[in-house]
């Protein structure tokens, strides 16, 4: 029952990460997943203070737009009711872009300079004070870390006979990563088809139990290692509340 | 998360578990179920908009342990479990 879990990498960079975990019941790989898209908190923009816009979309969408910036949300610094106040003013001719909210606190700032907030014309301008607070995905997705966040099984691949000579000559698609031996090989290598990898042979292909490999990215706020390690402790820190009120 | 027991025999429990979801319920269903003593274990949750019941709820039938035991022992398992990611993930790093 003690689960040995083994974690691999296939890919890992800060915003998008391959692993392969071994051990793994489906239910705890789910509970990482969904812990992953809507329980670790962000940072994002709630609530704005216009003081012009004079620019062609109403407040409520400017706001909006804004709200979905990724803001950088360094562990542990902020609490549930903290909020920082960041500050855009741009006039127009100009596009005001995310990375035109200045912020007065270097360690949240726009993940991503270049997202255009709103094409400025002549003589119109924006300037406003925006509010950030820490939110969870479940209740707006402006709040969730993870984007694209899921996991498959690995794929052992056998490799068997010649294929018949005069077979149907037809591509073999697999997505994924696949275990050829002991070597771990992402599908894309081999444009996800079979017969490029293995071309003339039968191949068997098999979901190896227990054996998940998790596709994570993160839209910035946060690494995604940083990111599956705080979604694994919002799942602990219920176990724990959970045995303390039970125990009582 | 707020504890509500509906229902509790020798080794039947019912239990309501509000303010969780399917990402903490099915976990810790999992775990139950990887314990000996749980015989059965599920959980029910309603959809928001259904009215009534929204919260939910964990039934568990223990072969003879108490069935308040085998929840903490599956709180426990839970826990050890991410801990054992945890190391895992780190040191795969």
């Amino acid at each position: 029952m003690a689960t040995d879990f083994d974690v691999e990498f296939i890919e890992d960079t800060e915003r998008e990460a391959r692993f392969l975990v071994r051990g793994i019941t489906p239910a705890f790989a789910n509970g990482i997943r969904r812990a992953i898209l809507a329980d670790v908190p962000t940072l994002s923009i709630d609530t704005v203070r216009f003081v012009e816009n004079s620019s062609v979309l109403f407040d409520e969408v400017l706001a909006l737009r804004m709200g979905l910036v990724p803001l950088t949300t360094p562990e542990g610094e902020f609490d549930e009711d903290d909020t920082v106040t960041l500050a855009i003013d741009v006039e127009g001719p100009a596009t005001a872009y995310s990375g035109d909210l200045v912020s007065p606190d270097p360690q949240v700032e726009p993940a991503d300079e270049n997202i255009p907030l709103i094409e400025l014309k002549d003589g119109q301008r924006l300037e406003a004070e925006a509010e950030a607070k820490l939110g969870r995905g479940r209740d707006h997705a402006k709040f969730q870390g993870g984007v694209a966040v899921g996991y498959r099984h690995l794929q052992h691949v056998e490799v068997g006979d010649d294929a018949s000579e005069y077979g149907e000559d037809e591509a073999q698609i697999v997505r994924g990563v696949i275990e050829d031996g002991d070597e771990l090989v992402a599908t894309s290598e081999f444009g996800h088809d079979l017969t490029n990898r293995y071309p003339g042979k039968e191949v068997t292909v098999e979901d190896v139990p227990n054996a998940f490999v998790f596709h994570v990215e993160s839209d910035g706020s946060m690494p995604v290692d940083e990111l599956v390690l705080r979604a694994v402790d919002t799942l602990s820190t219920r176990a724990d509340e959970l045995r303390e009120k039970v125990s009582l | 998360m707020d504890l509500r027991v509906i229902e509790q025999q020798d080794t039947e429990l019912t239990i309501e578990i509000a303010g969780e979801d399917h990402t903490f319920m099915n976990v810790l269903k999992g775990a139950l179920l990887e314990l000996d003593d749980v015989a059965a274990a599920t959980y029910d949750q309603n959809p928001e908009q259904s009215g009534g019941q929204t919260e939910p709820v964990l039934t568990l039938k223990t072969e003879g342990a108490k069935p308040l035991d085998c929840l903490e022992q599956g709180a426990t398992l839970v826990d050890e479990q991410m801990n054992e990611f945890r190391t895992a993930f780190e040191n795969a790093r």
